[in-house]
């Protein structure tokens, strides 16, 4: 380890902001695959459990394979969440960046570790992952970064979800130690069935345990090897042991309350069905109370070496839910999914959910992006290193980093740095939005306060948010207007290659509708959406396109194709997982199919939509 | 990634001991670096080759566990699971080994080639991104044999598809040719709104003031010859004069976007003998340029110059793009013979990366792949069907790895043993970049240029041993119509599991030959009108729960087998096609009623948790040719969008199942003539169903045979024919040998009296002799044995009809009048392939 405090000149310089450690380049960030793994852990923890706040960043496979898969501004909370999921459900995660980080003035101390991970199915059961999508563009980008997929593949860590844990669990058929919650107490009354496969089992394990315990006399090898097999003997490790099968959950509860008799030299274990469900109870012959013991100790090492081995890089995930500590992310939404989806269970199917199950698990989630609207609009806050950058020319907020990690040896192979860039910028932000009291130690209740106004917003792209925002921000940006989804309208079935511009001359005189103002995006190649400046309009122009009463330029329109739906068809889109490639394509299908079966109307008079001009640009590609 | 055994090689320990010398320079590697050279030494090569071998790895083979290949997939299935499988995964190595005859040397001289191959989006094409899917074990076994990821990702290369290339051109035509010169010069309408913004308005007055003073620099200078005014040095940078098309132009440098548009504002605003334009310069970043044009038709010139220049330029990056097609493209020109091992999957795999989209129907395909490469070769058909070979291949497996160490040990094991010198050997030299050697070991196993090698090796020996004789074998002539091969040319294993070929250039599908078949056949021949797929029932149900609550509603010999599709779905097998529609009838009326008799009702079981969906095979194979892939069985089915629970057979599917019955009757020779007739009284069957026949099937298969030799009453041996079908799909699951069928289940029958239904079964193995009682048995005198426990009856009466009959399920099949002596069938008389031997006096 290199000292945790550097030396004076370093700190001399840290007035003018500029350290060393401030090129990225320079940032020793560990990196961990398979082989240090088991070593770091503790350090890990220890980072984890003095820290004040843990950053996080992903480097996926890729992230969406469609225009229209992508997050946008006229998403809801709900829709953009299903997007994430469906991304969350077909990508991997290959390096995951973490970095136990503390705020102290302007200077943060910050932990990075890279661990690199690969899906690998060690126990042949189809997990952590079937099979995962790759996108070349991800792939060719990392590759220019110098990304070594041969270390990712070959000694990437694996892992295992909580949930495929305790189904592998199941499947593995490991012996379960009997503890007081599996005895049931309630014991109904015995009828003769029970107490007939009671006497039984009960003369089984006396005759078993007579023969076992009477190994002073000398028998023959014959007999004794002839009584084995009449008696059903076993061995558990050097111990011997008996099988009794069950058939029921009554049953096992009736030969664990028998075998309650035998407790002073028999442990009994239960052994899990690969359906779920007991398959036998085992007795386990002890010499001693002390083996007896011995025998406890060592099954529990057992499950705990194999556990361990299970989890894998989950390990690091339970560490972060076990500290309580807040999470710094910078796509909150798309990593968290992922985090989910692949650590904790599969995404349930709706966002209300979602947040709940992740709130059990990482109680505070902070979102920089979301940080960041309180300060003011930033044109595209996609890239981290351009925010701090906007940020270093508007703001004066340096903050200084110190990483004490050991160096890597081989640098130029170093990857990871965002995880460290959403330290610093976290910690410019809270600077800039004096969030962060000089003593952190003193004063947690504050911080806690403080952070919680941020904390758990996942849905914070530009330009929308579930907050209303007050009068400042949208002094600022007077081009963002709240649109409802009622007023908009998604239009498909024109030429493809059209431009928005082309499409709203065309729309501007087909219809009385389009006398009023309107605007026009395309979403992508094959779709645009439509909204309407007045409330009703989008109602009238849907009744119209659906009756046959339309006439004049638009019908010349239809005829050639032109179809439009509601927000609510979009919205049953992005729920029942149509992702193909085309929207439009998406949204025929899911008409088509909803002609069969109509199901309850989607409510979405509550949930609103923004959209800004300067992404109306953006889409005239 | 194919599956494919390591050899158990001990060539390392012998190799020290021999005299030969093994070369193991490494295998030729290509990439994007050496791409251009390696393909035009490879053009030369193929043209000169007798024939080709190649061979692919992949990132995966299935997408989800229940696209794997069952013995129930019917042709169509196994070519929508084919087809799932190409399109989803990637191909990110190719190994091209061409393989010339030398008469000098009397060997075969060959370039092994190993391509990494990784399609870039290189183009700014579609909306869609490219992605791949990698299957986690497969990329697994591709780590254990140090696969370098590295060299693919980094500097695999690139490709096109015909189709993609097709759409690309397209694109660009349409995008110069399309728009009219005045909507391309205009590609964004500038709004005036921006000049009311005071800055701007500045802004522009000084821009359209140092172009006046250019423009008029400019003229002067024409006119005068004076050097260009150094007028704006102080913005140099920023304004660059140059030369444009032969016209004096300035380069705009340094401006944002905003600036770039009031000035392109400007400059159609005020000035008519300048145009602003947009161009791609080298290194693919856009240029401002500002040209001085004469007059409106040599803007329409130039316009038009840089157009062409544009279009050609997008036109050339996309002919740069095709890169590693330029290889497929020269084995379909060149004719070539292509050999492969096993390689159904790797043409899909070649057809869906480099052609287009896989067609949907397997006919398509195959009469496509036909037109672009007219001879294919598959050397794991040639070892199976030729019984020379099999002789050879001593009843060893046919995989790779082992073909090629039994048939080519020489190479294999890279010395030249005495004993092995008695087997007459073709050699094949290897040459790599000019290093030549006949015992070539480039010591990397499943690379695929060296399996592309291998494979080429085996054919090259397998040839010999058809009696090819390479010296003979004029250069000229195509190896492909050689006589000796020509029954094996362009036969490909559609599935390996059942063993069901296609002929590439008939498109005729045939099952594997019986003579040459290692395998036996474990079912009787599949009816796919007879299955019935159910997904979605309660997890803890296994196969046989399955059967058993199915078989309380039809009877004990409805369900023929239960086969786990995944954990999550089976297919149920009926013995006959109406049960299918009936069982649907029937499910589906259970799932409209909640009433007490549906839930009492014997197949509530299966029913339970409201979950559970069956319908036809049909729509297996629908689901089937869904581009969605979810890991569980009823995971895909609720993706596809399948929202019923149980889908009823149409009434035309009735037609359909009478076809399919003259079909069998077609194919069946003898019982054909007869009808066959079924007894509907399944409820009063003998067999009752008792609870310990479960137990009875999780027991191990050593502990049945046991078991079965206790029971000494006759009608428990009747139990244990009627179960033997579950035995049967149990052996089969468990891959145990066939032989434990027949012998434990040998059936021996005769009667002897007139009017006695009871019939004597005797036990070969235990020589014990047992009464049942066989009502059909009436008015016959023989019954002998056959395949699981059909009988043949004989009756007294001449005239009367000859049947088989099956005592449990009570099937009778009519074999006409009894004028034949002895009967003797081999396999079930269910079987198609049924043959009945009779002898006339």
């Amino acid at each position: 380890m290199v000292p945790k405090f550097k030396p004076s000149p370093l700190r001399i310089r840290s007035f003018c902001t500029k350290t060393v450690q401030q090129n990225p380049h320079h940032w020793p960030i560990k990196q961990i695959t398979k082989t240090n793994f088991n070593e770091s852990l503790s350090e890990i923890k220890n980072h984890i459990s003095s820290s004040d706040f843990i950053a996080v960043s992903l480097q996926n496979t890729g992230s969406f394979s469609s225009p229209w898969h992508r997050v946008s501004t006229f998403d809801t909370p709900e829709t953009a969440y299903l997007k994430a999921k469906f991304a969350a459900e077909r990508f991997q995660i290959l390096q995951f960046a973490i970095c136990p980080f503390k705020l102290q003035a302007s200077k943060v101390i910050a932990y990075p570790y890279n661990f690199h991970l690969f899906p690998r199915d060690e126990l042949k059961m189809g997990m952590p992952s079937y099979s995962f999508t790759c996108q070349t563009s991800y792939l060719t980008a990392m590759a220019k970064e110098g990304f070594d997929f041969n270390t990712c593949i070959y000694d990437g860590i694996s892992y295992l979800s909580e949930a495929q844990e305790s189904t592998v669990k199941v499947r593995m058929g490991n012996p379960m130690a009997v503890d007081h919650a599996t005895k049931s107490s309630s014991s109904p009354a015995l009828s003769v069935a029970d107490t007939v496969f009671i006497e039984r089992v009960r003369s089984r394990v006396k005759h078993w345990k007579n023969a076992c315990t009477d190994s002073d006399i000398k028998t023959e090898a014959l007999v004794t090897s002839l009584r084995k097999i009449v008696l059903g003997g076993e061995q558990f490790g050097s111990r011997p042991s008996m099988t009794i099968d069950v058939c029921s959950e009554r049953q096992v509860q009736l030969v664990l309350k028998m075998l309650e008799d035998f407790s002073d030299v028999l442990v009994p274990l239960i052994i899990p069905a690969k359906g779920g469900g007991t398959q036998a109870v085992r007795a386990v012959l002890t010499s001693s109370d002390e083996d007896k013991d011995l025998l406890k100790r060592e099954l529990q090492t057992f499950e705990f070496e194999q556990n361990k081995r299970v989890r894998g890089f989950r390990e690091v995930i339970d560490l972060i839910s076990a500290s309580q500590k807040p999470l710094v992310a910078h796509n909150s939404l798309n990593d968290f999914t992922f985090i989910h989806s692949k650590f904790l269970a599969p995404l349930p199917p709706n966002m209300n959910e979602f947040i709940c199950s992740l709130r059990l698990a990482f109680p505070q989630v902070i979102d920089v992006n979301y940080l960041l609207k309180d300060i003011g609009p930033v044109k595209k806050m996609t890239n981290i290193s351009a925010t701090i950058a906007y940020l270093k020319n508007r703001f004066f907020a340096p903050i200084e980093m110190e990483i004490p990690n050991q160096a890597n040896e081989n640098e130029g192979k170093i990857h990871g740095h965002n995880v460290v860039k959403i330290c610093q910028l976290f910690g410019k932000l809270c600077s800039i939005l004096k969030i962060t009291p000089d003593a952190i130690e003193s004063s947690d209740d504050f911080l806690a306060s403080a952070i919680n106004r941020y904390a758990n917003i996942f849905y914070s792209l530009p330009g929308s948010s579930q907050e209303p925002t007050n009068e400042e921000i949208r002094g600022w940006t007077n081009d963002k207007r709240k649109v409802s989804c009622e007023d908009v309208v998604f239009l498909w079935g024109f030429r493809e290659r059209i431009s928005a511009g082309i499409l709203k001359n065309m729309l501007q005189g087909s219809h009385e509708v389009f006398a009023e103002a309107f605007n026009v995006r395309m979403v992508d190649r094959s779709c645009a959406i439509v909204v309407f400046g007045k409330p009703g309009l989008s109602n009238t122009f849907k009744n119209v396109m659906n009756s046959k009463a339309v006439s004049g330029p638009l019908r010349e329109m239809v005829s050639d194709g032109l179809k439009a739906a509601g927000y609510e068809t979009y919205q049953r889109v992005c729920s029942s997982g149509l992702w193909e490639s085309a929207l439009a394509d998406a949204l025929d299908k899911t008409l088509a199919s909803h002609n069969c079966l109509s199901e309850a109307a989607y409510e979405t008079k509550q949930s609103e939509i923004y959209l800004s001009n300067e992404l109306i640009n953006l889409a005239e590609l | 990634m194919k599956k494919r055994w390591p050899i158990t090689i001990l060539y390392r320990a012998f190799s020290s001991s021999t005299t030969s010398t093994t070369a193991s320079f490494p295998l030729k590697h290509v990439k994007k670096s050496n791409f251009d050279s390696a393909l035009s030494s490879l053009r030369h090569h193929v043209q000169a080759a007798d024939f080709v071998a190649i061979d692919l790895e992949m990132t995966g083979i299935t997408s989800a566990p229940w696209r794997d290949s069952f013995e129930f997939d019917r042709f169509d299935v196994r070519y929508l699971k084919v087809k799932d499988s190409a399109e989803k995964f990637a191909v990110i190595q190719f190994g091209v080994s061409p393989f010339r005859w030398d008469p000098l040397k009397q060997s075969f001289i060959t370039h092994p080639h190993n391509f990494f191959i990784f399609q870039r989006q290189e183009l700014p094409l579609d909306g869609a991104a490219y992605e791949f899917l990698c299957q986690t074990t497969s990329m697994d076994f591709l780590a254990k044999y140090q696969f370098d990821f590295n060299a693919c990702i980094h500097e695999g290369v690139s490709y096109l598809s015909r189709e993609q290339e097709d759409k690309a051109l397209k694109h660009v035509n349409s995008t110069y040719e399309d728009e009219s010169l005045d909507s391309w010069h205009s590609l964004k309408e500038i709004r005036d709104t921006h000049l009311f913004n005071i800055p701007d308005i500045l802004f522009a007055e000084r821009m359209k003031d140092r172009l006046s003073e250019w423009l008029g620099g400019l003229l002067r200078n024409r006119d005068g010859g004076s050097e260009v005014q150094p007028s704006f040095n102080d913005s140099k940078q920023q304004f660059e004069t140059i030369f444009f098309k032969m016209r004096p132009a300035i380069s705009l440098n340094g401006f944002t976007s905003h600036q770039l548009l009031l000035i392109q504002l400007v400059v159609r605003k005020h000035f008519k003998d300048l145009a602003y334009l947009r161009v791609s310069g080298e290194n693919s970043c856009s240029q401002n340029v500002i040209v001085y044009i004469e007059s409106e038709s040599d803007k329409k010139m130039l316009m038009k110059e840089v157009k062409d220049e544009q279009k050609i330029d997008a036109e050339m990056s996309i002919k740069a793009s095709i890169g590693f097609r330029h290889v497929i493209d020269l084995l379909s020109s060149e004719k070539k013979l292509i050999v492969g091992h096993n390689c159904f999957l790797d043409i899909a795999h070649i057809y869906s990366k480099f052609f287009g989209p896989l067609p949907l129907t397997a006919e398509e395909f195959i009469s496509s792949v036909n037109k672009y490469f007219p001879h294919i070769i598959d050397t794991k058909i040639l070892l199976n069907s030729n019984s020379i070979l099999q002789q050879r291949m001593k009843k060893s497996s046919t995989s790779l790895s082992k073909a090629f160490s039994v048939l080519c040990p020489q190479i294999a094991l890279g010395s030249k043993s005495t004993h092995l010198a008695l087997q007459p050997s073709v050699k094949v030299e290897v040459e790599v970049d000019d290093i030549r050697s006949s015992n070539w070991n480039s010591g990397v196993k499943h690379e695929a240029g060296y399996d592309a090698f291998m494979t080429g090796c085996v054919f090259a020996q397998a040839c010999s041993h058809l009696g090819i004789d390479f010296k003979q074998q004029s250069s000229s002539e195509n190896l492909a119509h050689n006589e000796k091969l020509r029954e094996h040319v362009n036969l490909l294993y559609l599935s390996w599991t059942n063993g069901e070929i296609i002929n590439l250039s008939t498109g005729n599908r045939t099952s594997e030959s019986l003579a040459s078949n290692k395998r036996k056949n474990h079912y009787p021949k599949i009816l796919f009108e007879c299955i019935v797929i159910v997904w979605g029932f309660p997890s803890h149900l296994k196969a046989w729960d399955i059967r058993e609550c199915i078989s309380k509603v039809y009877g004990p010999t409805s369900v023929i087998s239960v086969y786990h599709v995944d954990e999550t779905a089976v297919f149920v097998q009926f013995s006959r096609a109406e049960m299918v529609s009936k069982f649907l009838d029937l499910k589906g009326s259970l799932d409209r009623n909640n009433d007490p008799i549906s839930v009492l009702h014997p197949l509530a079981k299966l029913l339970e948790g409201g979950n559970t969906c069956a319908a036809s095979y049909e729509t297996y194979k629908e689901i089937c040719s869904s581009t969605v892939s979810k890991v569980l069985f009823a995971d895909q089915a609720k993706a596809v969008g399948i929202k019923w629970k149980t889908k009823l057979v149409e009434s035309s599917d009735k037609t359909k199942e009478h076809e399919s019955l003259r079909k069998v009757k077609a194919v069946n020779s003898d019982p054909s003539c007869g009808e066959r007739t079924k007894n509907k009284n399944f409820d009063d069957h003998p067999c009752s169903f008792n609870g310990s026949r479960r137990t009875n099937t999780n027991l191990p298969i050593e502990l049945l045979s046991e078991i079965f030799e206790e029971l000494t009453d006759c009608e428990n041996i009747s139990h244990r024919a009627a179960v033997c079908m579950s035995f049967m799909a149990s052996c089969h699951q468990n891959f145990l040998p066939s032989t434990f069928i027949s012998s434990s289940i040998s059936f021996l029958h005769c009667s002897h009296n007139h009017h006695q239904n009871l019939a004597l079964s005797s036990n070969v193995q235990t020589h014990k002799h047992h009464q049942m009682f066989l009502p059909q048995l009436k008015e016959s005198r023989c019954a002998s044995t056959s395949y699981d426990g059909w009988l043949l009856t004989l009756p007294f009466d001449r005239k009367q009809n000859l049947y088989l009959s099956n005592p449990f399920a009570r099937d009778r099949i009519k074999l006409g009048t009894a004028q034949a002596l002895r009967v003797v069938t081999s396999i079930s008389p269910l079987d198609p392939k049924c043959v009945v031997l009779d002898i006339h006096k």
